[in-house]
C-alpha cells in the first residue's frame, strides 16, 4: 500500500511543478486585474526556448531564457491591453494562437516533427535520509523545480498579504482609481504584474521540457496553460489556493496514469476521460455553487482610464 | 475654511482635480504657500500638504480601514508590511482628530458615513494641511452631515485649511469662513459666511436677472426669515453679468402661458398608487411610503433634493424596479410585479434621467434608436421584418419636427450632441403618444433652446390629454411646468401643493423634511 | 460607403501586415526566393493551379484544390459565424471548440445509428448536431445569467470537458466503431451512405454540401441580425443591455437565445467535417476549428458576411498550405498567418495610431490626444 502512495505521490510532485508556476502566473497578472488567458501561450514559448537554449547551454541556464521568453509574450500582452487598453481576452488568445501556429512551424522547420533532440534533464536532487523513509520518501528525487513549487506558493501568498508591493497590487486589481489618487502608479504595477506572471508561465513550459520531458513536443502544453487557469479559479485567486488545486489536479492525473497500468478493471466503472474531466467540472461545480463575482478581483478585464469613474 | 458654490457644472469638481494634480492646467498656475507649485500626480500633491476627499470614494473594498489608509506609504519592518504599526499609526491619527473608526474593520463592511471619514483620515494620515472635500454630504443622512461639520470645524480648530465644495448653501454657510461662488467655470465672487445670506449666494450663483430661480434656490436650503425675499441682494462682481440673450423665463414673468381653469383638462385617474415601497441601489429603502395620483392632461411634479427617493419612483412605474410593498393601479393594471415591457405596453412612456444608460444605445444608428422600445409595432416592423423604409420616414419627419441636427437617421448616436440626443429621446417617447409620460430630469446639461423646446414639447403632451409625471431636481422647472407638485423628503411625500397655491417658501421647507419630525 | 470602408480597413491592413511578417519569416529562416515560392504554392494550392490548367491540365487542377479550399472554408465560416453571434449580443464565446466537439459527436452517432431515407438522415443528422451545440453553448449561457459566471471562464472549462469526455472516452469506449475484417479502426462506427453529404462536383473534387451550407447559414444569421426584430434586440441587448432592458426587449431570453444559436452554429461545423468529410468522429477532431473561429470572427470585424470573407481567405489559405510542405514549410503556417492577423487586429490601435501620426505630422503638428478604445470587442 505505500509503495503505491509513494509512486503516486512521487509521479504528482513530479508533475504538478509546471501547472502550479503556471497557476501562479495567472494569479499574480489577474490579482493585477489583468486577464490572463494567454497564460497557455506562454507556457509554450517558455517550453520551446528552454528546450532550444538547452541544446546550447547548461539546463538550468536554458530555464531561464524560457523564463524570459514567456515574460516576452507577455510584454507584448502588457503593451497592447496596459498601453493602448485593447480588449484582454482578445489579445491573449491572440497570443496563444501565434504561440501555438509559431511553434509548431519553428520546430517543423528546425527540427523536424519529432520535436527537438534531447536535451539534458535538469539533475535530481536525493535527499538523503528521506529516502528511505517510507511515503515521505517520495519527497526525494525530483528536481529543483518541484522544491520551489512546493515553496513558492507560500512565498506568494506572504507577499501578497505582507508586503507593501503586495499590499498595493490587490488594490490595483480591485479599485485601480483609489491606487491612482494615492499617486501611485496603475501601469507601473499592472505591467510588474504580467511579466511577473509571464515569467512564471514561461518556468511553467520550460519545466515541462526540461524536467518533465527531455525535449520539447508538437503539442506541448497541451492545454496545461487552459487547466492552470481551471485552478487559479478553483483556488479563488489566491496563491496558496490556486496551489492546492494545482496539487490537486496533478494528483488526479497521477492516480489517473497509475490506474491505467495498475488497475485497469476499475477503469471500466470510472472511465478515463471523466477522470480528465474532472478537474473542469469540480471548476465549474464551484462556480455554480458560489456563483464568481465572490472571489474575483473586482477590476478584472477593465482597462484603467484616468477619466471614468 | 473656504467653501466653493456653483451650480451643477460650474467648474467645481475639474478646478479642485487641477489642484490634486489628476488633471493638468492648460493655462494658469497653482501657488501653495506663495510658492507656484506645478503637480505631475497626485503625489506630488500629497507631497506639498493637500489632501482630497473625492465624491465618490477612492477606497479598496475588500482592504481593511488601516490598510486603504496607509496605502502607498506603508510602514515596514525588515521590507514587510507592519500590520500592526499600520494599525497603531491609524488609530493614533483617529484619535488626534477625534474619529471613531475601527482600524481592522473591512472597508465593506462599514456604512457610508464612516467611509468618508476613512477617507478623510486618509488625507490627514498623508499630513495634509490643505483637506479638499468634493460634496461629502451629498451621500450622508443629516446626522452624518451634522457630524461631518462638526469634524470639519475641529480641522479648522487646529489650524488647518479645509476646502468644501458644494451646492448646499444652508449647510456651507453653516460652516464655511469664506465661500466662493463659480458660475460657467469662473470665480463669479467671494464673500464672508457671516456677512452673506443664503439668499444672496443663491442669486450669485445662478447669476443676475435670474431672480426667481434664486429664490426657489435660496428657498430650497431654507434658512431666509421670512419677508427677506423681497430685498433682493445685487451682485457686486461685474464680471457676473449673464451672457446676453440667455434670458430664462421665470414664474412671474410668464403667466399668460398658462391659461386659467386650465388644470380642468385634468380627467381620468391613470396612476393611484397606496404606500409603495422600494429599496435603492445601495439596499437601503428608498421609496418608504408614497401615496400618489396622476391624471390624464396634467402634469405632476415631483420637487426634492437629489436623492430622496424621486429616481426610484420613476423606476418602480416603468418596470426597472421591483416593489418591496405597496400596491396601485397603473393604466388598468396593478403596479406589484410590474415589467418594462407591460408598462410599454399599457402606454407608460419613459425620458430617463441617465440618458446613455437607459434610454439610448449610442452604437446603433439614429434610427435605430427612434425604434428601440417599439421596433415590435409599425411602421417600425412587418411583421416579424424590420420594416426600413417606414423606419425611415418616421424618423425623419421626427428629426425634422424636433430640430434635430444633423437630421440624418443613419449616423450612429454618439455623433450627435447631448442636447440632440435628449431631444431624439423626448421625440420617439412622445411619438409612441403616452397615456403616461414619466420624465426625470429632462433638460440636464441641454441649451436654453433645447429647454425650451423639450418644456413646450412637455406641454403639448399634456394638451393633448397624456399624464406627465415629472421629475426634476430644478426646483424653477418644476413649479413652471406643473399642475400639482408632490414633494419628496427621504422617501415620503411631505407636502401636496396644487397650481396656483405654490408657496414657495413652504414648499422649500417641505423639501427639508419641515413638518415630519425631521431636519 | 466612406463609413463602411473604414470598418474594414484595419481587418485587411492586419492581414496583409501578418502575410509581410510571415513572407518575412520565412525568408529569414530560408531565403526570400523560397518564401516567395512558398506563397505561390499556396495560392495555387488554395484557388486552383491556374497556370497549369492553361497549359492544357485537366479540370481536376483547379477544382480539387477549390474543393478543398471550400470545405475548410466551410468549417472555418461555421465557427466564425458562432462567435460573431455571440459577439453581438455581447459575449466572448471562447467556448466553439467544445460546442463543434459536441455537435461532431451527436452528427456521428444520428449518421451511424438512425436508418433513415437519404432526405431525412442528413437533416437529422444536422438537427442532432445543432442541438448537442446549443445545449453546450446553452450551459454557458445560463451560468452566466443566473449564478454570474463570466462567459470566458465557463466556456474555457467547458471546452476541456467535450474534449476529455468525447475524446477520451466516448469516442474510445462505449462508442467506439466495431472493427470489421480484422481492421482496427479509431473513432465512432462510419456514418451510413443516406447520411453523407452529397458531393457537389463528383469526382471532380470533394467540394460538398456543406459549403454552400455554410453560406447560407452566413446569409441568413446576416439577415436575422440586421433584418429582424429579434435580431435588432440581440443588437441592442449586446450593445446596452440597460437600455434594452428599459425598452422592454427580454435581456435574457435575447441572451440565452443568441447563445444557443452560436452553439448551434458550433454544432453544425461539427455535423460538416464528419458528415461530409470524415465519415466518423475521428479519433480526435483535428485542428482547433473553434479556436480558429475567434480568429475569424475578429478579422471579420464580427459582421456575418466579413466573417464568412475572412474564412473563405484562410479557407484559401490553409488549404494552399498542404502545398508549401513541398518546399519544407509546413502545412500549419497559414494558422501562423491568421494568429498574426488576429494579434494586428487585437493591438489595431497601436498601429493606426502610428500611422495619423504620420499623416497628422509632416511638419510639427500634435500628435492625437487620445485613441478611441475598442468597441466591438466587448469589455470583459
Amino acid at each position: 500500500m505505500s509503495d503505491v502512495l509513494h509512486a503516486l505521490l512521487f509521479s504528482t510532485l513530479d508533475a504538478a511543478p509546471a501547472l502550479v508556476f503556471a497557476a501562479l502566473g495567472a494569479v499574480l497578472s489577474e490579482r493585477a486585474g489583468v486577464v490572463a488567458v494567454g497564460v497557455e501561450g506562454m507556457m509554450r514559448v517558455g517550453a520551446f526556448c528552454a528546450a532550444v537554449a538547452a541544446l546550447a547551454m547548461p539546463t538550468p541556464l536554458a530555464v531561464g531564457v524560457g523564463m524570459l521568453a514567456g515574460a516576452a509574450l507577455a510584454a507584448v500582452h502588457g503593451f497592447l491591453t496596459i498601453r493602448w487598453r485593447s480588449d484582454q481576452v482578445v489579445s491573449g488568445i491572440a497570443l496563444n494562437l501565434v504561440a501555438l501556429a509559431g511553434g509548431t512551424f519553428l520546430l517543423e522547420s528546425l527540427y523536424g516533427p519529432n520535436g527537438t533532440p534531447p536535451i539534458q534533464q535538469l539533475s535530481r536532487w536525493e535527499l538523503p535520509g528521506l529516502a528511505s523513509v517510507p511515503v515521505l520518501g517520495a519527497l526525494s528525487g525530483h528536481s529543483a523545480p518541484t522544491y520551489l513549487a512546493l515553496v513558492l506558493p507560500f512565498a506568494f501568498q506572504f507577499l501578497l498579504a505582507r508586503t507593501p508591493l503586495g499590499l498595493r497590487l490587490r488594490a490595483v486589481g480591485d479599485k485601480p482609481h483609489a491606487v491612482a489618487t494615492l499617486g501611485l502608479s496603475v501601469a507601473g504595477l499592472r505591467w510588474g504584474a504580467v511579466l511577473g506572471g509571464g515569467l512564471l508561465a514561461g518556468l511553467g513550459g520550460a519545466v515541462l521540457s526540461t524536467a518533465v520531458l527531455d525535449r520539447f513536443e508538437q503539442h506541448t502544453p497541451a492545454g496545461l496553460g487552459f487547466m492552470a487557469l481551471a485552478a487559479m479559479v478553483f483556488g479563488r485567486w489566491t496563491p496558496v489556493g490556486a496551489f492546492l488545486a494545482a496539487a490537486f489536479f496533478a494528483f488526479g492525473n497521477a492516480l489517473r496514469i497509475g490506474l491505467v497500468s495498475s488497475a485497469p478493471g476499475l477503469l471500466e466503472l470510472v472511465p478515463q476521460g471523466v477522470l480528465l474531466a474532472l478537474p473542469y467540472m469540480l471548476t465549474l461545480t464551484l462556480l455554480t455553487l458560489q456563483g464568481q463575482r465572490s472571489s474575483a478581483p473586482a477590476a478584472l478585464g477593465t482597462p484603467y482610464e484616468q477619466e471614468s469613474r | 475654511m473656504l467653501a466653493v458654490v456653483g451650480e451643477n457644472g460650474a467648474g467645481k469638481s475639474s478646478l479642485m482635480n487641477v489642484l490634486y494634480g489628476l488633471y493638468q492646467p492648460d493655462v494658469g498656475e497653482v501657488s501653495v504657500d506663495g510658492q507656484p507649485v506645478r503637480f505631475k500626480s497626485p503625489r506630488d500633491a500629497i507631497a506639498r500638504g493637500i489632501g482630497m476627499v473625492h465624491q465618490h470614494f477612492m477606497l479598496v473594498p475588500t482592504l481593511t480601514v488601516a490598510e486603504n489608509v496607509v496605502l502607498g506609504r506603508e510602514p515596514t519592518r525588515r521590507g514587510l508590511f507592519d500590520l500592526e504599526r499600520a494599525v497603531s499609526e491609524v488609530a493614533a491619527t483617529c484619535a488626534r482628530f477625534g474619529f471613531q473608526l475601527e482600524p481592522r474593520a473591512r472597508v465593506d463592511t462599514l456604512t457610508v458615513g464612516s467611509q468618508q471619514k476613512v477617507e478623510i483620515v486618509k488625507a490627514l494620515h498623508r499630513g495634509a494641511q490643505v483637506l479638499v472635500l468634493d460634496e461629502p454630504t451629498a451621500v450622508l443622512t443629516p446626522q452624518e452631515s451634522d457630524e461631518l461639520a462638526h469634524i470639519m470645524r475641529g480641522l479648522v480648530a487646529q489650524g488647518r485649511t479645509v476646502v468644501l465644495i458644494s451646492h448646499k448653501l444652508k449647510e456651507v454657510l453653516g460652516v464655511a469662513d469664506r465661500v466662493a461662488v463659480m458660475r460657467r467655470g469662473r470665480v463669479v465672487a467671494e464673500v464672508r459666511a457671516a456677512e452673506t445670506t443664503v439668499e444672496q449666494l443663491a442669486s450669485l450663483m445662478v447669476g443676475e436677472g435670474h431672480s426667481a430661480r434664486a429664490a426657489g434656490l435660496a428657498d430650497l436650503h431654507g434658512g431666509i426669515p421670512p419677508g427677506a425675499a423681497t430685498a433682493r441682494h445685487e451682485p457686486a462682481s461685474s464680471g457676473a453679468a449673464r451672457p446676453p440673450g440667455e434670458a430664462t423665463p421665470t414664474l412671474t414673468a410668464e403667466p399668460g402661458s398658462r391659461p386659467p381653469g386650465e388644470t380642468s383638462l385634468a380627467g381620468a385617474v391613470l396612476l393611484e398608487a397606496r404606500g409603495l415601497q422600494a429599496l435603492g441601489d445601495n439596499g437601503r429603502p428608498a421609496l418608504r411610503g408614497v401615496d400618489l395620483t396622476v391624471r390624464a392632461g396634467e402634469i405632476v411634479g415631483i420637487a426634492g433634493v437629489d436623492g430622496n427617493g424621486q429616481r426610484e419612483l420613476a423606476e418602480v412605474l416603468t418596470g426597472l424596479r421591483p416593489l418591496t410593498s405597496g400596491e396601485g393601479t397603473l393604466l388598468g393594471g396593478p403596479l406589484a410585479g410590474l415589467t418594462p415591457a407591460q408598462a410599454r405596453g399599457r402606454g407608460v412612456g419613459h425620458v430617463p434621467e441617465d440618458r446613455l444608460r437607459r434610454a439610448v444605445v449610442k452604437a446603433l444608428t439614429v434610427e435605430e434608436n427612434v425604434a428601440l422600445g417599439r421596433h415590435t409595432r409599425p411602421p417600425f416592423a412587418r411583421g416579424p421584418w424590420i420594416d426600413f423604409s417606414g423606419r425611415r420616414e418616421r424618423t425623419q419627419a421626427l428629426l425634422s419636427a424636433y430640430d434635430v441636427r444633423p437630421p440624418d437617421p443613419a449616423v450612429p448616436l454618439h455623433a450627435l450632441s447631448g442636447g440632440n440626443q435628449q431631444k431624439v429621446v423626448v421625440a420617439r417617447e412622445l411619438d409612441a403618444r403616452p397615456k403616461l409620460l414619466v420624465v426625470v430630469q429632462p433638460t440636464r446639461g441641454l441649451d436654453i433652446g433645447a429647454v425650451a423646446q423639450v418644456h413646450a414639447k412637455l406641454r403639448e403632451a399634456r394638451e393633448q390629454g397624456a399624464g406627465v409625471l415629472l421629475v426634476s431636481l430644478d426646483l424653477e422647472e418644476v413649479l413652471k411646468l406643473s399642475d400639482r407638485v408632490y414633494v419628496f423628503f427621504e422617501g415620503r411625500v411631505t407636502g401636496h401643493f396644487t397650481r396656483p397655491e405654490y408657496d414657495e417658501r413652504e414648499l422649500g421647507r417641505r423639501m427639508l423634511g419641515a413638518g415630519t419630525g425631521h431636519g | 460607403m466612406a463609413e463602411r470602408l473604414k470598418a474594414i480597413l484595419p481587418s485587411v491592413l492586419s492581414v496583409l501586415l501578418a502575410l509581410a511578417v510571415c513572407w518575412a519569416l520565412i525568408a529569414f529562416t530560408m531565403t526570400s526566393g523560397t518564401a516567395t515560392d512558398a506563397y505561390l504554392q499556396m495560392l495555387w494550392g488554395g484557388i486552383g493551379n491556374w497556370p497549369s490548367f492553361l497549359d492544357g491540365a485537366a479540370a481536376t487542377v483547379l477544382t480539387r484544390p477549390l474543393g478543398e479550399s471550400a470545405m475548410k472554408a466551410a468549417l472555418l465560416t461555421l465557427t466564425g459565424l458562432s462567435v460573431a453571434v455571440a459577439f453581438k449580443v455581447g459575449l466572448f464565446n471562447i467556448g466553439a471548440q467544445g460546442q463543434m466537439i459536441l455537435g461532431a459527436l451527436a452528427a456521428a452517432v444520428v449518421g451511424a445509428q438512425l436508418s433513415l431515407p437519404s432526405a431525412l438522415h442528413v437533416p437529422a443528422a444536422l438537427l442532432g448536431a445543432a442541438l448537442a451545440g446549443a445545449a453546450w453553448a446553452g450551459l454557458a449561457a445560463l451560468l452566466k445569467l443566473y449564478r454570474g459566471v463570466h462567459e470566458v471562464i465557463s466556456t474555457i472549462m467547458l471546452n476541456w470537458v467535450a474534449v476529455s469526455l468525447v475524446d477520451n472516452w466516448l469516442v474510445i469506449g462505449p462508442l467506439r466503431g466495431v472493427a470489421e475484417a480484422g481492421q482496427s479502426i479509431t473513432g465512432t462506427a462510419e456514418i451510413q451512405a443516406t447520411a453523407v453529404l452529397p458531393r457537389l462536383l463528383g469526382d471532380l473534387s470533394r467540394l460538398n454540401l456543406g459549403f454552400p451550407l455554410a453560406l447560407l447559414l452566413a446569409l441568413a444569421v446576416w439577415a436575422w441580425l440586421a433584418r429582424t426584430r429579434p435580431g435588432f434586440e440581440t443588437r441592442a441587448v449586446g450593445l446596452g443591455a440597460e437600455a434594452a432592458r428599459a425598452a422592454g426587449v427580454p435581456v435574457a431570453r435575447r441572451t440565452g437565445v443568441a447563445m444557443a444559436l452560436a452553439g448551434a452554429l458550433a454544432g453544425l461545423a461539427g455535423a460538416v467535417l464528419v458528415l461530409g468529410t470524415e465519415g466518423r468522429y475521428p479519433g480526435t477532431l483535428g485542428a482547433p476549428y473553434g479556436f480558429d473561429g475567434i480568429a475569424i470572427a475578429l478579422i471579420g470585424n464580427n459582421h456575418p458576411l466579413g466573417a464568412t470573407v475572412a474564412a473563405l481567405f484562410f479557407g484559401v489559405l490553409r488549404a494552399g498550405g498542404t502545398r508549401m510542405q513541398l518546399l519544407g514549410v509546413h502545412k500549419s503556417f497559414p494558422e501562423l498567418i491568421q494568429g498574426l492577423a488576429l494579434l494586428f487586429v487585437a493591438g489595431r490601435m497601436v498601429w493606426l495610431a502610428v500611422l495619423r501620426r504620420r499623416q497628422a505630422s509632416p511638419g510639427s503638428g500634435p500628435a492625437p490626444a487620445a485613441v478611441t478604445p475598442s468597441t466591438e470587442a466587448p469589455r470583459v
